[in-house]
Order: structure tokens, then C-alpha cells, then sequence
């Protein structure tokens, strides 16, 4: 029997760019004030999301409106394991990333096998049902939500740093290996023609099915970081479609299925955000505002930033992807 | 031992549309046959079924003896069985080396990028596309397209080729290149295939057998002069009058 | 002394009143899958919108949601055109098929907008529930009482789909829109000018919307608000695809399955989780419709 050839991979300068930004900022982290490292901490979060749904809706177009519905399955995980089995946070955090790789893998089974528009509104339907759901669960405590004890979580402001960007820094190494060598090709060529593709010998169920787990793993260990930095789980903030508008605007405006479209988009969109709310008459009409940025990259730029740069610009292509 | 493709009386119907009415037909690995038809006589139904597109309505679809009629496209491919389609569809994202490339990877035995992609150049000079390999598959003509659909095929290493149309709207020189292609393909890597096709002169001059279907239906089988002959296959295409002029 | 049997019936006949007026506004969403092949995911805010339209009407000027409903379908007319125009038209012109591309684009940008109106809404509404104060009293038949309000609604909602169908099969318009919704390039060829029949099209889908919006007020007691278009979307998506995208009576069966699984499931569970359950189930019929769903849906 051949052994199979194994050979390390050459990353990309771009794979080695966003891996120099990680670094740099693990490194100054601990020197920075809290509320920076709070501000840090929360763009983080965003970004995980963001390579979250660029998993599946960005590598194969599947679009997940509902995909909150995995942060939210995190943030309960956690907030449950630990008001239930005291949990400590960062088993809630694993708990909370397992959480959101098998629902992804329950309904992943069953929606993707509908169409493009069809799977979208299952995305959408399960996310709201989910939401319903949570809120007459006794054992979740209904619509009351599970608020952490605060006493117990303190205000770690770095080890919810350090988590994040743990949870970020994986992100970004998946995201790798689904957009290069083998698996790369074949989730370009589901994401081009998915029956062309099945034509070939591609397994398109099997590939979309664990880009979507992915993705379920990254939201809901996003989803259990944010519960533990907000001190509770709330169903109408966690399973808020306002989440999954964020997200579609991070990768939309960075680039869909790019590698640093979603770190782009996120700086970009969440900075935007921050901002918009320190500015008093702006609050209510900052998701307004991301609504107009998501219908205006959608309908005029929808390659986004990344994206756009690439096709006007062929020789960046070699290190921006 | 070559492999045998058996459809034993499929059926497929959509909604009020019978599309394939129990039509069966046996490919062998190294034989090629024909399936020539009227317009709408269901001829791309049935490929559609064969490789698995398609699930039929009833009847099988069997690879020497195991059944793969309810197996999903990509299954069927990797048992052995490869399609092109009427209308080309490449990947106009990717060049043409790495459209090739992919049939190698997934359907194919060379799983690692560099390897399939290698093997991608080697199938694209057998087919005369090397010259495009670098060039994004988008802006390939039509029947370039049709080269292409054919090379991806190959390189999935099908033992068994359905062949849709792939000699459709060539001028008379270019059909017998590409027959000539064709013939010493075939020769070279032992597949066999179906080929279903309008032009007579690439089904006469290619196959070993022809199968005529109408409206879904068999209506002759047997060699190519045969057919040709006979009466009910020139009712078909030609009308009732021309089947009883003298020949 | 009220049995089990007789609530049921009730709720039944609620849900078949409900269920008329859920079809007429998955009925505009229908239309416009059905024609332009494009799904709007706002569809629920204009719904928002007509509602909202119809309760300003009763503040300022004191109309009945009768009244106010062919005013916000003209409006709907008007929103429809901008629509078309501001999201449809760049996609479709010129092009013969729905790709892959204009599919997600579309998704995403009416996601966008329907969250943009959502928090507009909330801005300028606030998200405090409103009503409309309106009640014509109650018909009695044997064991079931039949408000007069809704029995009036459902009987317009009837009315308007029953219309359209007349409109798309008895008239050259309705017969343009019905060519270009199967087969764009053959109606070109034909004389039919597809920006102009996509664009009424939208235009009467989102004046279904808007309409059924005022209507379903009779419903919405207590109920009017920002986020209602969040319940009532999904609700007009499980209802065209259970009836079929782009067939126009299955908006009715839709409707009619909906809105008694609305009223009906209820009776069955307890008070506090009865309301939220039902909205569940009627959401999640939605996945076996589609998995049971011809070749067209599943892969």
C-alpha cells in the first residue's frame, strides 16, 4: 500500500499576513487598558462570525440568513452548562462550539439539500422557530433568559481576549484549507455549478455538509464568548436576525469566500457600528444603516472589497485572497 | 473483464410528461453505441438517468450486476460512469487546465492537485486543447466548450462515456477531425460509450451498435445500416409516406 | 358551559377566517416569486407597512381597515414600481434566465432592506404595539361566532386573489405576465415587453402586500408592530411553497393549512406556550413540504 504523499503546504502571503496581525496583537494585548482590550475583544467576536457564515455562504453561496441561530445555541450552551453544572466558562466555550457543530449537522442534513433560495428561507424559518422554541423551554427558562453570576465571572477582560482569538486564529486556518489544495477546488466548483460539478465526482453533499459544521463551530463558540462577556444568555438578543445582517455585511462589503474579506469586512462594518453608537441620535439608525450598506454592496459591488480588488487588479491576486 | 452498463425497462415520467417509456439497453466497456432519435424523443431523459441526474420512475440502471440507479450523480461517477452535457457547462472561473484538473481530482485517481493537474495537461493535448490550458474556461467558443466537456470526461477515468451531442454543429471538416479524434481516443483508452447524437455521419462511422428511440420508446435496435433500413425508424423521422417509398 | 369540540370548531373557523387574509398576502409574495423568479425577503415589511398605513388612516382620519385597505394598495402600487426598479430591474434586464448570482444578490439586498425598514420603523414607531379600535360586531352561526370584521376581510381577501386570477387569465396583461413567467426570451419574441410586465408584476405583488397588511389588522387587536413583519414573512414563504411558487390558487390552500395550524395548535397546549408553538409548527411545515417537493426543489 502507497503511503499517501504528505508534503507541508506553502501558505499564502495573505495567509501570512492576517497570521502576523494575530500575533502582533496577542503580543500587546496584555499591555492595552481594558476598555481597549473590551473594544478588541468585541471586534473579535464580530470577526468570528464573519468567517463563520463565509464558510458556507461565502465559499459555496449558500446564503444562511438564520444563521444566528448557531450563536445562539452557543451562548445557551454555555449559559446552561454553567447556571446547571456550574461549568467553568471555557468548557462552556467548547460546549458551546460543539453545540453549534451539530445543529449545524441536524439541519444541515436536511436543508442543504434544498436549493439556493429554498435553503435561505429554511435558514431564515428555523432560525425564527428556533427562537419561538427557546422561548417557551422551561429548562432554558423560558423567555427570562440564564444571566451568569456576576461575582463568579469576574471581568476577565483577557481570557475572553485570548479565547476569541483563539477561536479567530482556528478560523482562519480553516478557512485556509477550504479555500486551497483539493477540498479548495471542490467548493469552488460547487460554489460555480453544483451539478456540473456533481458530474465530475464531487461529493457536494458531503463537502457542503462540513463547511456548514464549520460554521456551526465557529458561530456557536462565538455565540458562548459573547454570553460569557455580557454575563447572560437572552433569546431575543442571541437569536436576533440583526446577528446574521452584521454577518452578511461583513463578507459582503470584505469579499465573499475570500480569506481576509471577512477580517476586513468586520474591522469595517463593527468599527462603523462602534462608532455610530457613541453618536447619541445615530443609535436606532445604525442597523438601518447597515441595511442601506448591505442592499447598496449587494446590488453595485457584491465581490465586495477583496473581491473587486481582485478582478480589477490580476497581479494582486497572487497575495491578496 | 469489461464492465457492463445494463438499464433494464426505466421509466421516467414528470408529473403528466412520460418522458421515458421502458426503454432498456446494455453499454460495454470498449463498445460504443449510438442513440439516435427525433427531437424530444427523451434521448437526454435517459442519460439523465444513467449517470444518475435523474432518479428513474421505475426500472433499473445496473454496473455488471450492482444497481446505481438511485445513487447520486457523484456516486455513479465514481462507479465508473462519466456524462457531458448538451450544453457545455465549465467552470468559467477556472482556467481550462484546472477544470480538467478537477475531473482528475474528484472523479479520477489523482487526488493531490499537482498530480491531477499534471494528468489535466496530459488529457488536454490528447484532445488538442493545450494551447488554452492557461486560459479561463468562460471565454472558450462553443465548441471548444464541447472539448473541454469531453477532456473532463476522460479524466474522470469512466469506463463508460455518455456523450451528449458532442459532434453537434461542426463543419464538414471539423466532424472528421473530431470523429478521427474520437476513433483513436477510444482505441487508445479502451471506453466505451453512448454516444447520442443527430449527426448521422459520426453515429454511422463510430458505433457498433445503434438503439432508436421515439416518444421514449425502443423502436429499433441492431447495426447501423440496419436501422437505417428500417421501416419504423424512417416513419419516425421522415413520416409515414417515405417509410413505404421504395429505398 | 363550553366543551373541548366547540373550541376547536372555533378555532377552526378563526383559522380559516385568518387563513384568507394570510393567502392574499402570500399571494402578492407569490406573484412576484412566481413571475420574476425573485424572492423578496421584505415581503413581510410591506406587510408591516400596510398594516401601519391602515392604523395611521384610523387615527388621523378614522378609517375602517375596509377603507384603508384600497388606499394602501394603491400605495403598494407605487412601492412595487420603486421596487422593481431600484432592486429588480439591473438584475433582470436583458437577461433570459434567473442566475445563480441574482439569486443570492437579491436574497441578500432584500435582507437588507427589510431590516433597514424594520429599524426605520422602529425609529419612527417605537416598538410599542398599537391597534386599531374597530368592531362591527359578531354573527352567530349555531355553535361558532363569526366576527363581522374578519368575515368582511377574509370575503375582500377572497375577492382580491379571485381577481387576479381573473386579471392573469382573462386579460392580455394577465396573459403577458403568464408568458413572461414561463419562458421570457418566447415572450419577447412575441411583442411583450418583460420590463414592463415584471415591473406590474411587482407592482400588484407588493399592493397584495400592503392591502393584506390593512386587513390583517381586524386580526391584530393588540398586535400591530415593527417587528411583525418577522412573524408574517416566514408565514407568506411556507405558504407559497406548500401551495406551489407560482401557482396562484395554492396561495389560498396555503393560507387556509397556516392559518388554522395558527389557531388550532393552540387549543391543544397550554395558554403561556400555545401561541409560540403554533408559529413553530407553522414555520417548520415548511421543511417536510420541501423535502417531499418535486425534482425542481430537491436536488
Amino acid at each position: 500500500m502507497r503511503l499517501p504523499r504528505f508534503s507541508l503546504p506553502q501558505f499564502s502571503p495573505t495567509f501570512y499576513g492576517l497570521g502576523l496581525v494575530l500575533v502582533v496583537l496577542a503580543i500587546i494585548a496584555p499591555a492595552l487598558p481594558i476598555l481597549s482590550l473590551r473594544f478588541l475583544t468585541n471586534l473579535l467576536i464580530y470577526t468570528a462570525l464573519a468567517y463563520s457564515i463565509n464558510l458556507i455562504t461565502g465559499l459555496t453561496g449558500y446564503v444562511s440568513f438564520g444563521h444566528v441561530v448557531f450563536m445562539g445555541a452557543g451562548g445557551y450552551a454555555l449559559g446552561y452548562g454553567a447556571s446547571a453544572f456550574n461549568l467553568p466558562p471555557l468548557a462552556g466555550v467548547a460546549l458551546g462550539g460543539a453545540a453549534g457543530l451539530v445543529l449545524a449537522l441536524g439541519i444541515g442534513i436536511v436543508t442543504l439539500r434544498f436549493r439556493g433560495v429554498y435553503f435561505a428561507i429554511s435558514s431564515l424559518v428555523t432560525a425564527l422557530a428556533a427562537l419561538q422554541i427557546v422561548l417557551v423551554t422551561p429548562v432554558l427558562n423560558d423567555g427570562r433568559g440564564i444571566g451568569l453570576d456576576v461575582e463568579k465571572v469576574g471581568y476577565p477582560a483577557r481570557s475572553w481576549f485570548y479565547t476569541i482569538w483563539l477561536i479567530v486564529s482556528a478560523a482562519v486556518v480553516v478557512t485556509y484549507f477550504a479555500t486551497h489544495g483539493r477540498i479548495g477546488y471542490g467548493i469552488r466548483a460547487i460554489k460555480s455549478d453544483e451539478d456540473a460539478a456533481r458530474a465530475l465526482g464531487i461529493d457536494a453533499t458531503r463537502l457542503k455538509l462540513y463547511v456548514f459544521m464549520l460554521s456551526g463551530l465557529f458561530a456557536g463558540a462565538s455565540g458562548a464568548v459573547f454570553v460569557w462577556s455580557t454575563f447572560g444568555v437572552y433569546p431575543t438578543v442571541v437569536f436576533d436576525l440583526t446577528f446574521s445582517l452584521f454577518m452578511l455585511a461583513m463578507i459582503i462589503v470584505g469579499g465573499m469566500g475570500t480569506n481576509v474579506g471577512p477580517f476586513l469586512g468586520a474591522v469595517i462594518v463593527y468599527v462603523s457600528y462602534w462608532y455610530a453608537l457613541t453618536v447619541p441620535s445615530l443609535l436606532g439608525l445604525a442597523f438601518a444603516a447597515i441595511g442601506v450598506i448591505v442592499i447598496l454592496v449587494a446590488l453595485l459591488i457584491p465581490e465586495g472589497i477583496v473581491g473587486t480588488m481582485r478582478r480589477h487588479f490580476p497581479g494582486l491576486r497572487r497575495i491578496l485572497e | 473483464m469489461s464492465v457492463r452498463v445494463v438499464a433494464a425497462d426505466v421509466h421516467k415520467s414528470f408529473g403528466g410528461v412520460h418522458a421515458v417509456r421502458g426503454l432498456s439497453l446494455d453499454l460495454e466497456e470498449g463498445r460504443v453505441v449510438g442513440l439516435i432519435g427525433p427531437n424530444g424523443s427523451g434521448k437526454t431523459t435517459f442519460l439523465g438517468v444513467l449517470s444518475g441526474a435523474l432518479k428513474p420512475t421505475s426500472g433499473t440502471v445496473t454496473i455488471d450486476g450492482r444497481r446505481i440507479d438511485r445513487l447520486s450523480a457523484d456516486k455513479v461517477v465514481r462507479r465508473g460512469i462519466a456524462r457531458t452535457h448538451q450544453i457545455p457547462r465549465p467552470f468559467p472561473e477556472m482556467t481550462v487546465r484546472e477544470n480538467v484538473g478537477v475531473a482528475a481530482m474528484f472523479g479520477g485517481q489523482h487526488r493531490d492537485p499537482q498530480d491531477a493537474l499534471k494528468e489535466a495537461n496530459r488529457v488536454l493535448s490528447l484532445v488538442g486543447l493545450e494551447a488554452s490550458a492557461d486560459r479561463s474556461a468562460g471565454v472558450l467558443t462553443a465548441q471548444e466548450r464541447k472539448r473541454l466537456e469531453f477532456a473532463r470526461a476522460i479524466a474522470t477515468r469512466a469506463k463508460v462515456l455518455l456523450l451528449d451531442e458532442i459532434f453537434a454543429g461542426l463543419s464538414p471538416d471539423e466532424l472528421r477531425a473530431a470523429i478521427g479524434l474520437f476513433q483513436k481516443l477510444q482505441q487508445e483508452l479502451g471506453f466505451g460509450a453512448l454516444i447520442v447524437e443527430h449527426v448521422m455521419r459520426a453515429v454511422f462511422a463510430l458505433s457498433d451498435r445503434v438503439v432508436v428511440i421515439d416518444e421514449g420508446r425502443k423502436i429499433a435496435e441492431g447495426t447501423p445500416l440496419d436501422v437505417v433500413r428500417d421501416s419504423a425508424v424512417i416513419e419516425a423521422y421522415l413520416g409515414v409516406d417515405e417509410a413505404h417509398a421504395p429505398p | 358551559m363550553v366543551d373541548a369540540g366547540s373550541v376547536v370548531l372555533q378555532d377552526l373557523v378563526y383559522g380559516i377566517l385568518e387563513g384568507c387574509v394570510f393567502a392574499v398576502v402570500a399571494h402578492g409574495l407569490n406573484l412576484i416569486w412566481g413571475v420574476t423568479k425573485v424572492v423578496n425577503v421584505a415581503h413581510g415589511e410591506f406587510i408591516m407597512l400596510g398594516a401601519y398605513g391602515a392604523y395611521f388612516l384610523s387615527a388621523w382620519f378614522g378609517f375602517n381597515p375596509l377603507l384603508s385597505a384600497p388606499i394602501d394598495a394603491l400605495i403598494g402600487l407605487g412601492a412595487g414600481v420603486l421596487f422593481y426598479f431600484g432592486f429588480l430591474h439591473r438584475e433582470l434586464r436583458g437577461k433570459e434566465t434567473v442566475t445563480l448570482q441574482t439569486e443570492m444578490v437579491t436574497l441578500v439586498a432584500t435582507f437588507g432592506l427589510a431590516l433597514f425598514i424594520v429599524n426605520l420603523a422602529t425609529s419612527i414607531f417605537s416598538v410599542n404595539p398599537v391597534g386599531i379600535p374597530w368592531n362591527p360586531g359578531v354573527v352567530r352561526a349555531g355553535p361558532v361566532s363569526l366576527p363581522v370584521g374578519s368575515l368582511e376581510v377574509a370575503a375582500i381577501s377572497v375577492a382580491v386573489i379571485a381577481a387576479t386570477h381573473v386579471f392573469l387569465t382573462r386579460t392580455y396583461l394577465g396573459s403577458a405576465i403568464r408568458a413572461y413567467s414561463q419562458d421570457i426570451a418566447a415572450a419577447q419574441l412575441v411583442g411583450i415587453n418583460p420590463t414592463f410586465v415584471a415591473a406590474v408584476a411587482t407592482a400588484l405583488g407588493l399592493s397584495a402586500a400592503m392591502l393584506g397588511g390593512a386587513l390583517l389588522t381586524v386580526w391584530l387587536p393588540t398586535g400591530i408592530n415593527p417587528l411583525m413583519g418577522q412573524t408574517f414573512a416566514p408565514i407568506c414563504f411556507v405558504i407559497v411553497v406548500l401551495g406551489g411558487p407560482g401557482k396562484m390558487w395554492g396561495s389560498l390552500v396555503g393560507g387556509l393549512v397556516l392559518g388554522v395550524i395558527i389557531n388550532v395548535v393552540p387549543a391543544f397546549a397550554e395558554p403561556s406556550v400555545g401561541a409560540s408553538l403554533a408559529l413553530a409548527i407553522a414555520f417548520l411545515v415548511l421543511i417536510p413540504v420541501l423535502l417531499f417537493a418535486p425534482e425542481g426543489i430537491v436536488r
